[in-house]
């Protein structure tokens, strides 16, 4: 149950933009155990889409994955050797091809946040369906067909062999992503990345697509990066969460832990922005400002700007991502903010917030 | 099923717009300067017998409305009920007779039977050439973006769509014909016809030869749309390969070749073919002039001398003809539309 499968350590990907260098990712570290719905959390923005699409290696021109290491099970997908001037791709490295014939779709797949947008206009829907089930699995085109009206009927799709010859248009948005739903589990891969995939659907949609997704986890044991910038989507189906700000992870921890002993300001100030039946909208405390971009994060704590616990040290102090609380099961509860260091936080003065609003 | 009745409905809905054209074109041909019939007698002194003689036998000297149900084919509906005072009406556009050619002296209808035939060759062709040329570098250029290729096409486009058709045509003949003798500088052979009418010994020769002389009246009617096509393409797969589809059937190990062929590709045909059915029919005017310059006798060319004769029948017939090409290409275009791309509704339920 706890064998890691996926291992990601100090993950650097950068955009190389007329204005600058965006550091999208800038040295983030989790790992995904067997069977586990890991949570991907923060704001819009925060790197999160990046963060995926770097360990699927799908980053496009002009993005380039510049350093770390993501390991699946044993294989090397992104690897890189210090020569003394620049940092090379290891040679055990998965090849693109590899990449595309072994890993891709049969080992990680993906579903995309916004299932208007993932399916071809121009093909059946389960025609796709099948195309991808065919391509990652020893199977005929017959029985990857039946497979892929099986899968459709599992994901809820009511007269799934009559439906399978509808084109996308004909699907509502909760349709199409039970349909995306339907051909990640159908490719039987071992880890599935959800970006997002609730957000651009309707809340009882999105409630049942969720109960779906703990069901169809439960039966296949398939191991999830849940992508979201939603605490309730966290608190529902999510086994541990990381909470991804500016490019860093800022928190890592169980899921009980980081809702109930929450050690980063920014994780605080997230739960406090749910809005939730026992308070109105004056009690709802959003994050002030947004977040500065990725081409010039601030120094120190890239947090302190908007941070409402921000003292001097903060401005200066990169904070350290480390163990910071004791858990029950003994799993990591990890957070960067310099309130769990030895550098002077609780004897300085707290910083004005300047927000720009 | 859907397709078939689409199919059916959009003839349908032509009728009008054809009736609309037919009524249009009339007008516009009766109300050009100058008198067909002493155009015909060529300033003779002519008796008013005779120019009597052959209003009459045009049907000039009715009323304007009434010269209008003859050559629609009203009247010829009319005399068939017995309704009184169109006794011996002709037939008319509906009964397929475009008159009679005062020049030629033959019926218009036998005239466009043996030049609209060279015409579609030649628009075929190019149309042909355009696409076969236009469909690969467009990709290419859209996958090699930025990069030289992309360059070198993108400016072989701009060039295309600046020339006119006629001076390349020209150019061709000047270089192919005229300097270096590989091809002939004009006249088509017609695949339709026997070989023996051309001294040829086999249908394979004809067929070569049909070849060699469509070479570059081809060329010359094509690199315009050739130019257009390729930047429409261009754009469009550029378009379509940055998709989320796109992004998700690499990300599920899809190989790029397949991608390129099959989920960028189709998808972004359908502005390539919008931009061929409306080009199919402006294309026209092109061949037009490609007919004048390799002597190709086609619709092109009959139109103009049927103009410079005030060949008053003819005028009509012709551009009453192209009209209805036209339309006939609009609607094989929505039909085209319709098959690739399945979100245009075929128009039922509603």
């Amino acid at each position: 149950m706890s064998d890691t499968i996926l291992e990601v350590t100090d993950l650097k990907t950068q955009f190389y933009t007329e204005r600058g260098v965006v550091r999208a990712v800038d040295g983030v570290s989790f790992d995904v155990k067997q069977g586990e719905i890991v949570g991907l959390v923060g704001e819009s923005g925060a790197g999160k889409s990046v963060t995926t699409s770097s360990v699927l290696r799908l980053i496009e021109e002009p993005g380039e994955v510049v350093g770390g290491e993501v390991d699946y099970m044993g294989r090397t997908i992104v690897g890189f050797e210090d020569t003394g001037e620049e940092l090379v791709p290891r040679d055990e490295m998965l090849t693109e091809a590899q990449m595309r014939d072994q890993i891709r779709g049969n080992e990680i797949a993906i579903i995309f946040q916004d299932p208007m947008e993932s399916l071809n206009p121009v093909y059946t829907v389960g025609g796709q369906v099948k195309e991808f089930i065919e391509l990652n699995r020893d199977l005929s085109g017959e029985e990857a067909k039946e497979e892929a009206i099986e899968m459709l009927r599992r994901v809820g799709i009511p007269e799934a062999a009559e439906r399978y010859g509808d084109y996308p248009h004909e699907f509502s948005g909760g349709m199409r992503q039970r349909v995306l739903i339907a051909m990640a589990l159908g490719c039987r891969p071992n880890l599935i990345i959800a970006d997002e995939p609730t957000t651009a659907l309707d809340v009882t949609v999105e409630g049942q697509i969720l109960e779906l997704v703990n069901d169809l986890q439960a039966e296949f044991g398939t191991s999830f990066i849940w992508v979201t910038h939603d605490m309730g989507v966290v608190a529902e189906i999510c086994d541990r969460v990381n909470v991804m700000y500016l490019g860093q992870i800022v928190e890592q921890g169980p899921v009980d832990e980081i809702f109930h002993d929450t050690q980063h300001p920014y994780t605080e100030a997230l739960l406090n922005s749910i809005p939730r039946p026992d308070r109105t909208v004056d009690d709802l405390e959003p994050i002030e400002g947004t977040m500065p971009s990725a081409r010039s994060p601030p120094s120190g704590c890239r947090f302190h700007p908007r941070c409402p616990d921000a003292r001097e040290p903060c401005r200066e102090i990169e904070p350290a991502f480390e163990q910071v609380a004791e858990t029950a099961d003994g799993a990591a509860h990890r957070a960067s903010c310099l309130k769990h260091e030895e550098v002077g936080y609780w004897e300085a003065e707290p910083l004005e917030v300047e927000v720009e609003k | 099923m859907g397709l078939l009745r689409y199919t059916l409905n959009r003839f349908l809905q032509a009728i009008p717009v054809m009736f609309g054209i037919a009524v249009i074109t009339f007008l516009l041909v009766n109300s050009m300067p100058g008198n067909p019939v002493d155009v015909m007698l060529a300033e003779q002194d002519a008796s008013p017998e005779l120019i009597q003689a052959i209003e009459e036998r045009y049907g000039l000297d009715e009323p304007l409305h009434i010269q209008f149900l003859n050559y629609i084919g009203f009247s010829w509906f009319l005399a068939q009920i017995g309704f009184p005072g169109f006794a011996d009406a002709p037939p008319g556009l509906l009964q397929g007779d475009l008159g009679l050619s005062m020049y030629y002296e033959r019926p218009v209808s036998d005239l466009m039977l043996t030049r609209l035939p060279p015409t579609l060759l030649l628009m075929m062709s190019a149309f042909a050439f355009a696409l076969v040329t236009a469909i690969p570098l467009g990709v290419l250029a859209a996958t090699r973006r930025n990069q030289p290729a992309d360059h070198v096409s993108r400016i072989v486009a701009l060039i295309g769509v600046s020339t006119p058709s006629f001076w390349i045509g020209i150019m061709l003949i000047i270089l192919f014909s005229v300097q270096l003798g590989w091809l002939p500088s004009g006249r088509l052979v017609y695949p339709w016809r026997d070989p023996s009418h051309y001294g040829y010994g086999s249908t394979l020769e004809l067929y070569y030869q049909t070849v060699r002389h469509l070479i570059l009246p081809m060329i010359a009617l094509g690199t315009l749309q050739m130019a257009t096509i390729m930047r429409v393409e261009r754009s469009s797969m550029i378009e379509s390969l940055q998709k989320e589809y796109v992004k998700l059937a690499r990300a599920y190990g899809v190989s790029e070749r397949k991608i390129l062929r099959k989920h960028a590709f189709r998808p972004s045909q359908l502005p390539v073919v919008t931009l061929v059915g409306l080009n199919l029919t402006s294309a026209i005017g092109g061949a037009v002039l490609i007919e004048m310059v390799f002597s190709i006798n086609g619709m092109g060319r009959l139109l103009i001398q049927s103009i410079q004769t005030h060949d008053y029948q003819l005028v009509l017939g012709t551009t009453v003809v192209i009209g209805f090409v036209f339309v006939i290409g609009v609607i094989i275009t929505d039909i085209a539309y319709a098959y690739i791309d399945p979100r245009v509704s075929y128009g039922e339920g509603s």
